[in-house]
């Protein structure tokens, strides 16, 4: 256990860097400058005087190798700089933002697991029936539209046509926890839906291929009652692989919600990285980037765990 | 339920339709018709559908129409070659990764991890950024972000396959690693690879519409559907049909894709797919009190089986008029090649039919330790959960597989306690614990903490022996309990098989069920003889072994391998001695259903089904016209 | 021409008119009442990157910044050009100019506005590390005296029509003497109490503020909606009170709906630019004209804007300039036929192949070429459309990168002396042609700039728009409209005319939520 511990720490870190260094060049690769880009909005002249005081503000002067060693010394310590945009902490901006987009994935993924999972299982143990048809051809309809017709769609009728619900934005929870849920409810919508898809695939599949076991048939023939035989004997064992591919998603998700969130102007993690990058914020950038990979090696991590739970089989090494 | 056969190329014809008039759709439409989807005129903006522009004009005027056939060639092209360059890069990185291992595995899946850990929409934005947008930097972001996927089947399929037989061979025989890999390996993995391919496409237009849409994707003015949404969004209100074509375009094409990619999976890889059969089927509710013969356990009584095939087949039926009676304190041997019914009769008697097959007539009288005996045949579901295990246990032939890998064997046994007494936990340990060490286990109390993987083959079984022994069952059925086995490990077995009738007080009574004749002799005193789903011949053991009178029989004894560890060779219940196979249950010849493959096989034979003659004194019984205990006037008469 | 239309041209007779306007508001009983508690709810189009006083961080940026930093010079709300921190101004001569400030002006840490607080301010503007978007204008300045605390008189180098202008600007707001470098002190209505980046801004009223009675509402929430369909959505659905460039594709449903109103001007124009520095077709003024004749400019208003702007003809005179500069001698129009002859004369009768630089972050940018690349085509220009997101596009605007390019200009006074920074030769910038110089506008520009007497300066800009059609310094596209979108219930919310649209912040003095 400890070997294991030891390897994955060594392997994440060694991943990290690897990480950090292939953003750091290919943003040098990256033409635009923050400076002019800062100073020369909405088709304005800027002097290049003030462009190159601005460029020396912001430490863009700097030899390149300089300015790449002081980015992994710092990021060793989480610090990742400010902004060159505005001066906010790079670090405090992502520990606002993260926390959104996570929100917004977990509560997709609690809606998705607590209707693609009962779902999936039940159109497993009965496939071919009306259930498993029906359920399995509006899965087909929900993995084949994008994420963003979703979200288009839905402003239009829920916010626009019925007014229902906010067509967009944040609220914090703290300040107005019924408007925070009523902003969370149509982008939560979206990303569940796209994780339903996948869970109820998964789940399905899973349970059809756990049921037929040997294991099952044993079960029944101990006498137990199918309730029992379900939940004990298919169920438990069709999670790993559902675990796994939801383990995945979270991770993709982190950077992905871009769309979605561009869609509801929710603020989150992917919102700050593309507005980032539009402004060649480069410590920014680098930052999210970085934070993002950690946590996607981290839930990869905890994926391995928990499956290594699950099945007694697999072993950590 | 059609045959897998036939339903396989069915289930692939209309998504391979609807894909090719799909792409056809987009590839050919324009060459036929003349379109233009760059014209614009601005004055026509956001009109309606005519004749010279069936789905309107968009915000320039452009004819939709074309913009979406277009749009779709352009779409469905980036998809495809990218999907093609992620697939190539892929392999080859995967598959030189696992099958050279050592610093290319290292650098192979390192690289693949890099690209894994960032986010792929960013991915492809930094991407984008760097080249401009364009059909050949998109190309270029959807191989590199989805050739990972990729190189890790590959890696794990080449694992796979590289630890098999054949390819374990043609190393040994010296052939070049490159020649192995191209044409051993790759032709092995290409399934799973195919399969990601046509997901990996599909994913491929999502992105690259969500890319498109961004603005970061496909460059005006040539079309693409992403960028069709887009600039359709500003013009929602006024003009619905205008976001709507594009989006259902996008819809279809990766509704198609996806269809396919389900049903080819389903194809080369049917495992998961039971065609709507569950595992288990439910006993069929209905009610009746049977009566039990003097001594008698349990009792098939005219028993048939019927597989419905469906709506547009007839049913067929597996098993026909079965009689049997199990007495208490006697070990029965059910005996016949695969195919015979004899697994079917027996998963009847335990009440664990695959669903589709039910019982249409006849009853399964069983006999309960407590109270009147009860018809599985007819039983509510709820009825015959108390019944089994309780009254009738079961052991299978794989004790590989029949044990839940995901729970410990402690687990597993005191569930099956719990599911028929109120019993405690500890008690439940304590009885489990005893069963254990009675099959022979040692260290039973640490034993009953462990997973099944840390037991040895033989050692499952035991526990499956101890677990089924547990509720103190009169009946046990054992399917096969020693073929997946090793040799030695199957005496044992069979050994303690033989000694539970002895030390299991209650008067057990045991159904042995098995292909080979030879391995009932030491442990059955009755032997039931199945043939296509027919009782073909019963009678004591040591009359039936000495004397068989169906030719059937006969054959059966004289395939018997003669050395005793061969026995219970694993390799095939298929008869060497006979030529050909049993019919299958639909294909049944007239007349007797052995004749085809029977030596002394007459004409008459073709004629007459024979029945189940019993012999006088009441002991033995046989299914042949020719059988001593078949009377004599049906062979004269219809001889002449 | 009156002064009504020339609101940058002042003169000492009309200062002292502004000066009794003001009082006269002032003493005005019942007129000054506190701030209302009210929070207006305004839907930025996109989050300010940043609230520096003086540097242009784009519109966004400027509408907060009105809140917080006021200059001497401000807008009422008629757009009027007034004084704002001064109470009054009086030209000593055309180079010196002596400002008193008000009393009782105050900066929000509540230390007074003093005349060493506004020297401090032009100091660091014109400082040298500075990176002050009015850098260069302010560098007019020849010095600066405190004649009293409250009395501060300014000497330019040169005289300048357009100094008031200039000081009204949202890049000219006056700053505590004493700030920290990163937060510096305003004296503006709204001091600034809650701020999400990203996602929002707050303002709250500033008790202390100058202008009594003002401002009406007591506090704005600027929330940040980039797309602009969820922008119109949150207006629609009634998330917030108020937003900035209304998609024009709504337009008509805002005009025709009795719960919206709409606040319309056209103010930026789309052009195309050239890279006249490489050898190739663009060097040659023919071409560039000859693209001047081949675009129909109605398709890109209709198709692009939906039919809100005007084809631009000829030189970007702002929209509400005091002089009248058209003459159809010098204006395109639509003949293809011309501009296939113009081609034949400067030695392309066959057209040729182009690279057209244009955005795919802004959709009008994107449109607006794909329009502009189909009429050329049907001159024989065959260009290829390069669409980088905008932070490429302003690189490769800058190093030349292109051969033809699509943008969006505007100024920020509607005085065609802010036709400076589009026209006038100076270093590469991506808002000019590349490698373009000509000593002919430059000349005509500098001299405008000094010219106090009005008929002086229409012949100089009478003789621009020559010049502008002669040397094609770009090739005018259309003006586009712009316009606020609020909740019928909104009282008092201006959206200024032309190219002053930006300055629009200076309204949010009077506007209040229902």
């Amino acid at each position: 256990m400890l070997r294991f511990a030891l390897n994955r720490a060594l392997s994440a870190g060694l991943m990290l860097l690897v990480v950090g260094t292939v953003v750091f060049s290919i943003l040098f690769l990256v033409p635009g400058d923050p400076a002019e880009l800062l100073l020369s909005s909405d088709g304005i002249t800027a002097s290049p005087d003030a462009i190159a005081s601005l460029r020396e503000e912001m430490g863009l002067n700097k030899p390149l190798l300089a300015q790449y060693g002081e980015f992994l010394v710092n990021a060793l310590r989480f610090d990742f700089g400010v902004s060159l945009i505005d001066k906010a902490s790079v670090g405090d901006t992502i520990a606002t933002r993260l926390p959104r987009t996570i929100e917004l994935i977990l509560a997709g993924l609690v809606l998705a697991a607590l209707t693609g999972i009962p779902a999936g299982t039940y159109a497993g143990l009965r496939p071919g029936r009306r259930f498993d048809r029906i359920a399995s051809a509006v899965n087909a309809v929900l993995i084949s539209l994008p994420g963003f017709v979703i979200g288009t769609l839905f402003i239009y009728i829920f916010a626009q046509f019925l007014r229902w619900l906010p067509a967009g934005g944040y609220t914090s929870f703290f300040t107005d926890p019924w408007l925070h849920i009523k902003q969370l409810t149509l982008p939560a919508i979206t990303v569940g839906l796209h994780l339903f898809s996948i869970i109820f695939r998964m789940t399905r599949a899973s349970v059809l291929e756990m049921r037929g076991n040997d294991w099952v048939r044993t079960a029944v023939a101990k006498g137990l009652s199918r309730k029992l035989v379900v939940r004990r004997h298919v169920l438990r064992n069709a999670l790993g692989p559902v675990i796994t591919v939801v383990g995945l998603q979270m991770g993709i998700l982190l950077g992905s919600t871009v769309l979605i969130e561009f869609i509801y102007n929710w603020p989150g993690l992917s919102g700050y990285l593309v507005t980032a990058v539009q402004q060649r914020d480069y410590p920014s950038v680098r930052g999210v980037i970085l934070v993002v990979s950690a946590l996607f090696i981290l839930i990869n991590l905890m994926v391995e765990l928990l499956y290594s739970m699950l099945d007694p089989r697999i072993r950590l090494e | 339920m059609k045959s897998k056969r036939f339903s396989i190329p069915g289930r692939m014809v209309l998504p391979t339709v609807l894909l090719t008039l799909f792409v056809g759709t987009m590839f050919i439409a324009p060459l036929i018709f003349t379109f233009d989807a760059t014209k614009i005129a601005v004055s026509e903006r956001l009109a309606g559908p005519s004749w010279a522009h069936p789905l309107g004009q968009d915000g320039f005027g452009r004819d939709r129409l074309a913009r979406v056939l277009y749009g779709g060639q352009v779409s469905l092209t980036v998809a495809f070659v990218a999907s093609l360059i992620a697939l190539a890069i892929g392999t080859f990185v995967g598959l030189i990764g696992a099958y050279f291992r050592g610093p290319f595995e290292f650098i192979a899946m390192r690289v693949s991890d890099v690209v894994l850990y960032f986010p792929p929409i960013l991915l492809a934005l930094l991407v984008v950024t760097i080249f401009g947008p364009g059909v050949t930097t998109l190309v270029a972001v959807l191989a590199l972000l989805f050739f990972p996927s990729f190189s890790r089947i590959a890696y794990s399929e080449t694992m796979r396959v590289s630890v098999l037989d054949f390819v374990e061979a043609s190393r040994a025989l010296g052939t070049a690693p490159s020649r192995i890999v191209a044409r051993t390996v790759l032709p092995n993995i290409m399934g799973p690879i195919l399969v990601q391919f046509s997901l990996t496409a599909a994913a491929c237009i999502t992105v690259e519409s969500g890319l498109s849409f961004l603005g970061l994707g496909v460059v005006p003015p040539a079309p693409s559907w992403g960028q069709m949404i887009r600039s359709a969004r500003t013009y929602m209100e006024q003009d619905p049909f205008g976001i709507f074509v594009p989006c259902a375009a996008l819809f279809l094409a990766i509704y198609a894709i996806n269809l396919f990619v389900d049903r080819l999976r389903d194809v080369l890889d049917p495992k998961g797919q039971l065609e709507g059969k569950d595992a288990v089927s439910a006993t069929k509710d209905g009610a009746g009190t049977p009566e039990l013969g003097e001594g008698n356990v349990a009792e098939l009584r005219a028993l048939t089986l019927t597989l419905d095939r469906g709506a547009d087949l007839p049913p067929v039926d597996l098993v026909k008029d079965v009689s049997m009676a199990l007495r208490a304190n006697q070990n029965t041997a059910l005996v016949g090649e695969s195919g015979s019914g004899k697994s079917l009769t027996a998963l009847a008697l335990m009440g664990l039919l695959p669903s589709g097959i039910q019982p249409t007539s006849g009853q399964i009288a069983v006999g309960r330790k407590a109270g009147t005996p009860v018809d599985l045949a007819s039983l509510a579901p709820h009825a015959a959960e108390q019944v089994r295990g309780n009254d009738i246990a079961m052991i299978f032939q794989e004790p590989m597989t029949s044990l839940n890998p995901v729970l410990r064997i402690g687990f597993q046994m005191t569930e099956a306690l719990q599911a028929h007494s109120d019993i405690d936990r500890a008690e439940a340990r304590e009885k489990s614990i005893a069963a254990l060490q009675s099959v022979g286990i040692p260290e039973a109390a640490s034993r009953f903490d462990a997973y099944p993987h840390e037991l040895s083959g033989g050692m499952r079984q035991r526990v499956m022996i101890a677990m089924a022994l547990l509720a103190e069952p009169k009946v046990l059925i054992a399917d096969e309990p020693t073929t997946a086995l090793d040799v030695t490990i199957q005496a044992e077995i069979m050994d303690l098989l033989r000694d539970l009738r002895s030390s299991h007080g209650s008067g057990l009574s045991m159904l042995f069920i098995s292909h080979n004749l030879g391995i009932v002799a030491d442990i059955a005193d009755w032997v039931v003889v199945m043939y296509s789903g027919e009782v073909v011949e019963e009678g004591p053991t040591d009359q039936i072994l000495r004397d068989p009178h169906h030719p059937y029989t006969r054959a059966l004894l004289e395939s018997m391998p003669s050395a005793h560890e061969d026995l219970h060779s694993a390799k095939g219940d298929r008869l060497d001695t006979i030529k050909g196979t049993p019919p299958l249950p639909h294909l049944r010849p007239s007349g007797c259903s052995s004749r085809d493959r029977c030596p002394m096989a007459q004409p008459v034979c073709a004629t007459i089904h024979p029945d189940l003659y019993r012999a006088t004194s009441g002991t033995r019984a046989a299914r042949c016209l020719f059988a001593p205990e078949a009377p004599e006037h049906l062979i004269q008469k219809e001889a002449v | 021409m009156t002064d009504r239309k020339n609101p940058t041209h002042i003169t000492r007779r009309t200062a002292l008119t502004y000066i009794g306007a003001g009082m006269a508001a002032l003493a005005l009983p019942g007129q000054s009442y506190a701030a209302s508690d009210k929070t207006l709810r305004y839907g930025l189009s996109t989050f300010p990157p940043a609230l520096t006083p003086w540097n242009n961080t784009g519109a966004a940026s400027n509408y907060v910044k009105l809140c917080l930093y006021r200059g001497l010079m401000g807008y009422d709300s008629e757009a009027q050009l007034v004084p704002e921190v001064a109470e009054s101004y009086e030209w000593v001569d055309g180079n010196t100019i002596v400002f008193k400030l008000r009393e009782g002006a105050k900066f929000h840490n509540g230390e007074p506005v003093t005349a060493e607080d506004v020297i401090f301010t032009f100091t660091s503007i014109t400082a040298e590390d500075s990176s002050a978007y009015l850098k260069s204008s302010f560098e007019s300045i020849d010095s600066m005296e405190a004649m009293d605390a409250t009395t501060v008189k300014f000497t330019l180098k040169l005289p300048s029509a357009v100094f008031l202008s200039e000081l009204a600007n949202y890049c000219a707001g006056i700053v505590w003497k004493g700030s920290d470098p990163e937060d510096p002190i305003g004296c503006g209505p709204y001091t600034k109490t809650d701020e999400e980046r990203g996602v929002f801004i707050e303002v709250t009223a500033f008790p202390d503020f100058y202008s009594e009675g003002e401002p009406r509402s007591g506090k704005i929430r600027f929330t940040a909606y980039s797309d602009q369909n969820l922008r119109y959505a949150a207006l629609e659905t009634g998330d917030v009170d108020v937003i900035e460039y209304l998609p024009w594709t709504q337009f008509d449903t805002v005009e025709e709906s009795e719960e919206l109103n709409i606040a319309a001007t056209v103010s930026p124009f789309m052009l195309a630019l050239f890279n006249v520095e490489k050898d190739g077709p663009f060097k040659n003024p023919l071409v560039r004209r000859a693209v001047g004749y081949a675009i129909q400019r109605q398709d890109v208003v209709d198709g692009v804007f939906a039919g809100r702007g005007t084809p631009l003809l000829g030189i970007p005179n702002p929209p509400g300039s005091p002089y009248d500069l058209s003459d159809p001698s010098i204006e395109y129009s639509y003949d293809p036929e011309k501009a296939k002859a113009l081609l034949a004369e400067a030695g392309y009768p066959n057209g040729f192949s182009c690279r057209l630089l244009g955005t795919s972050t802004y959709g009008m940018h994107q449109d607006t070429a794909a329009i502009v690349q189909a009429y050329l085509q049907m001159i024989g220009i065959n260009a290829t459309l390069d669409l980088p997101d905008w932070a490429t596009r302003v690189k490769k605007g800058k190093d030349g990168d292109y051969d033809i390019a699509v943008h969006g200009l505007s100024g920020f006074y509607n005085d065609p002396n802010a036709l400076w920074p589009l026209l006038h030769s100076g270093p590469s910038n991506y808002t000019r042609s590349f490698g373009f110089a000509s000593d002919r506008i430059d000349d005509l520009l500098e001299r405008g700039r000094a010219a106090m007497d009005e008929a002086e300066r229409e012949e100089i800009y009478k003789e621009l728009a020559v010049a502008y059609y002669e040397e094609v310094p770009q090739i005018p596209i259309n003006w586009r409209g712009q316009a606020h979108a609020m909740q019928a219930s909104v009282k008092g919310f201006k959206g200024f005319p032309g190219w002053l649209n930006t300055s629009s912040g200076f309204s949010f003095d009077t506007t209040e939520p229902s």
